[in-house]
């Protein structure tokens, strides 16, 4: 045998030591069952499948403190990114940490939980539940969160409960002297025939870099319904490596958009589980970079049983030298007929310097199924430029406004209207760059 | 579904698992030759062709780096890894003929490609088709090479080549794919075989349709042929490659590597059909084919094109590219896969664009039935340089069977902002509206699950030439639809 090369570890980019604090037991296990994952397995290279076109210099060039050591903030003056819709159904972070002045839940229908994952760390849900659909493969960053995560989101709707208001996770990240990490968690249990809308958003309030992780677990009962929405405007400099995932039993209905504006480093690896027969999901995505910006999807639709509806359209744009990368998996199990399943991935690549990777995947093993996707990578068309040049339009303007165009279809599928409106106003910022 | 629609779609799987019809050998003497694989074996090879000292030292080389490499194990595909050091990696028919007509080839040759239904005797007179026929590794038998020779065109063995040719091989052999490429095609480079050499000059347009047929006969022995294309600036050439295998329970290598070279305005089109042994019911036996096959479009305005049907092989892991490096180059890749029993295709392209205003097409159409698995694998490339470039590709999957399994697998990636690339893939199943509504019409069940495949791989199929078609044609019918077409 040959002798086993020692390999870094993510413990190798994190200054001090991962242990766990907790109080609960359910907490404990799972950090505890992370930080052995970690010491175990080898920090991702070039040379793995999964991360082959992604630079991931901007997480091993560092040594992450933890968010203690960073500045705490100040006090209310994050009002601005209140929701006014969900002004009494609001959970705020700061840098991880649960922020209770912050947070208010005072307007949620009776039964509904909504709260600090470590205050409900004895609710049987919490712990039946906790850390059972999140998968480890060789991934280091979902043991990561397990590993350090002492307090989170935990979302509870019972049975037949329709929550109106938006719930609304708000993430902000503050500036700090040493680069930090932070590991926010969201646990969602929708019990049968519930319905909600969650908007997850982190937002990086300076220009500092940080590492932030996030997991999200979405356990959806039987006709259980849930909008999801994950506005991602961390720092320009910050990296950014989530983790959502969601288990859906028979009838579940479960639709996620993610938009993501911010980081330097930005990846995502969406999974939706079809655990029972007759789901229905969605995985979009808008990427809206530039500047040195990387942005990599890997995606998983995964059916495991009959008679599911999946979709998928990832929109990027890429402007600068930026560099976008994506991978949707479609899986379909031997046995799970009657699968629709369509996937689309439209690249805009609006600058010479430019990158986009693109791989969409089919994994099949049913044969009645109907299995699709689309992947393109373009340019404005000149057609459509000059049409608007010769209705009074200035070249810029021309390209602005099909650029805004583009980005607007996913940013229309949000049910609230004020993320939308911030959505339009992120674009506007984008597309109107240049101007002064 | 009706019953009588899934009794109809049994039928056609039992169709499907029909044996292979082409399983029969030749008993033809064998030069002895010792197995496995070292220095001393690739310098005995060498010299039992009686090649020059380049050749040679070519040779070694490429031992030594394949020597370095690590057998790869990236393909969505698992099978018995090939024990090198067990194969024969050379035999020849005793005693070469040098033959002025086909009355003295072997007979017992001669009757095995009347079995395969190559009119060797006949070709002269029908399709004008040269055939240089590979028998286990050695050409035994090259017609029309006057008529050839005429035009200029150089159609010969490999080894001949490398003796009347040396520096039209030197400059070529290896430019395309280099010893150290991937581990078979090092391997090739060390223990090649025989192969085809073509040459076509200037604005020379190759008066036919040039052919090899190749058999595998020996058991044990891989086969490692070698075949280099070039077409000169303005030349243009069309090339057909078709293969069958006897029926042996040994798993049999076969590791080809395939070169093309296309100048300024240069035209090559090169069309395969595979069907080697595929293994029984239970996988059992079949070849290996891990064949490397590449094209460079090194002038401006060259075009090359790759046709494939695929139906045999136990498993098949075959890319033919296409690097488009000169200006206005094009490439095209036109692929059916079938796989039925327990084959497994892991297959596609490369198009690797460099030039300007480099274009490319890829259409895959893959079928699975039976318990065997089919997957697509390419990659589209547009560099930073290689601006106003376009490729469409489509790859589409046909499931036949619940046991049977469709992947997809395209690496995309553009790296400027006048380029653009579109990519769809579908994966399903012969729809039921379909079947019914031919039904309807008058149309028997098995006739419409017939024409509906037909019009799946239509898109190929057109692309083949004349002479290969009807084969083409002949080859799925058996394969798939037998009795039902």
């Amino acid at each position: 045998m040959s002798e086993v090369i020692q390999k870094d570890t993510m413990l190798s980019y994190i200054s001090g030591s991962v242990e766990s604090d907790a109080k609960s037991v359910a907490i404990r296990a799972i950090n505890e069952r992370g930080i052995v994952a970690l010491e175990n397995t080898a920090f991702p290279t070039k040379k793995d499948e999964d991360w082959r076109f992604i630079d991931l210099k901007s997480i091993t060039r560092n040594q992450f403190v933890t968010a203690e050591e960073a500045n705490a903030i100040e006090s209310g003056d994050i009002s601005e990114h209140y929701l006014p819709e969900a002004l009494n159904s609001r959970l705020v972070f700061v840098n991880g940490e649960y922020n209770r002045g912050l947070s208010s839940v005072e307007g949620l229908p009776n039964h509904v939980i909504v709260g600090n994952l470590s205050e409900h760390a004895d609710n049987p849900h919490v712990k039946e539940y906790l850390g059972t659909i999140t998968n480890y493969d060789d991934d280091v960053f979902a043991p990561f969160n397990d590993a350090a995560f002492k307090n989170g989101s935990f979302i509870y709707v019972p049975e037949e409960t329709v929550v109106e208001a938006p719930i609304h996770i708000l993430n902000v990240f503050t500036n700090a002297e040493k680069p930090f990490y932070a590991t926010p968690r969201l646990l969602y249990i929708g019990e049968m025939f519930s319905k909600s809308t969650i908007i997850e958003e982190h937002i990086g309030l300076a220009d500092n870099e940080y590492l932030n992780v996030p997991v999200t677990e979405f356990k959806m009962f039987t006709g259980s319904n849930v909008h999801h929405a994950r506005i991602q405007r961390d720092s320009k400099k910050a990296s950014h490596v989530s983790r959502p995932i969601a288990m859906l039993d028979k009838n579940a209905e479960y639709h996620s958009y993610t938009i993501c504006l911010g980081a330097k480093l930005f990846r995502n690896d969406p999974r939706v589980i079809q655990n029972a027969e007759e789901v229905d999901f969605t995985v979009d995505g808008l990427v809206l970079i530039d500047g040195d910006q990387i942005a990599d999807t890997h995606s998983i639709m995964d059916h495991r049983f009959a008679h599911g509806n999946s979709h998928q359209l990832h929109k990027v744009v890429v402007n600068d030298n930026a560099h976008s990368i994506f991978n949707g998996k479609i899986f379909v199990a031997k046995d799970a007929q009657k699968i629709d399943s369509f996937q689309e991935n439209r690249n805009l690549l609006i600058s010479d310097n430019g990158k986009v990777n693109t791989k969409p995947q089919l994994e099949i093993f049913a044969d009645d199924v109907l299995c699709s996707h689309g992947a393109t990578i373009g340019q404005l068309q000149d057609e459509e430029v000059f049409y608007l040049q010769s209705r009074g339009l200035t070249e810029q303007k021309s390209r602005e406004l099909l650029v805004y165009a583009f980005a607007l279809e996913s940013v229309e599928s949000m049910e609230v209207e004020s993320v939308e409106k911030l959505l339009l106003n992120e674009v506007i910022k984008y597309t109107n760059r240049d101007e002064k | 579904m009706s019953e009588e629609l899934s009794d109809g779609i049994k039928e056609l799987e039992s169709m499907i698992g029909e044996e292979y019809k082409y399983g029969f050998t030749t008993d033809v003497e064998y030069e002895d030759f010792p197995k496995g694989i070292s220095e001393e074996i690739v310098r005995e090879l060498s010299a039992r062709k009686e090649e020059p000292e380049w050749m040679t030292e070519f040779r070694v080389k490429a031992y030594h780096a394949w020597k370095e490499m690590e057998e790869p194990t990236w393909f969505n595909a698992t099978y018995k890894s090939p024990d090198f050091e067990n194969l024969l990696y050379y035999s020849a028919p005793k005693n070469r003929p040098k033959l002025d007509s086909m009355d003295e080839v072997d007979p017992n040759i001669r009757e095995t490609y009347e079995k395969l239904g190559i009119p060797l005797e006949e070709q002269k007179m029908l399709a004008g088709v040269a055939v240089d026929a590979v028998f286990d590794s050695v050409s035994i038998f090259t017609s029309f090479k006057e008529k050839l020779a005429e035009a200029g065109v150089i159609f010969c063995s490999m080894s001949e080549a490398i003796k009347e040719h040396p520096e039209l091989v030197k400059k070529y052999l290896a430019s395309v794919v280099p010893v150290r490429d991937n581990f078979y095609s090092a391997l090739n480079s060390a223990v090649f075989s025989d192969g085809s050499f073509c040459y076509i000059p200037k604005n020379t347009k190759c008066p036919m349709e040039l052919s090899t047929y190749f058999r595998i006969n020996n058991m044990e022995s891989g086969q490692f042929e070698r075949t280099l294309i070039i077409a000169e600036e303005g030349a243009s050439v069309s090339y057909l490659e078709g293969c069958t295998a006897p029926m042996y329970d040994e798993n049999q290598l076969h590791a080809a590597v395939v070169e093309l070279v296309a100048l300024d305005n240069a035209d090559i089109k090169y069309s395969t059909i595979q069907n080697w042994y595929s293994g029984d019911e239970n996988g059992k036996g079949g070849i290996y084919n891990f064949v490397t096959k590449r094209g460079i479009c090194k002038g401006k305005n060259s075009h090359i094109s790759w046709t494939q049907l695929e139906t045999g092989s136990a498993v098949t892991l075959k890319y033919p590219s296409v690097i488009l490096q000169g200006d206005n180059s094009v490439g095209e890749f036109y692929s059916v896969a079938v796989t039925t029993k327990k084959q497994q295709a892991d297959t596609g392209t490369k198009m690797i664009h460099l030039g300007k205003n480099t274009k490319s097409t890829i259409i895959s159409k893959g079928i699975s039935a039976g318990r065997s698995n089919n997957s697509y694998r390419g990659e589209v490339k547009i560099s930073k340089k290689a601006t106003g470039s376009k490729n469409y590709s489509v790859c589409d999957s046909m499931l036949i069977g619940q046991e049977c399994g469709a992947h997809t697998f395209p690496y995309i990636s553009s790296e400027n902002a006048s380029s653009s690339v579109e990519h769809e893939a579908t994966t399903s199943r012969v729809g039921e509206e379909q079947i019914f509504y031919l039904m309807q019409r008058g149309i028997s069940e098995q006739d419409a699950i017939s024409m509906i495949i037909n019009g799946f791989v239509k898109d190929v199929l057109k692309e083949l030439p004349l002479e290969f078609a009807v084969e083409a044609n002949k080859l799925l019918d058996v394969k798939l639809e037998g009795s039902v077409g």
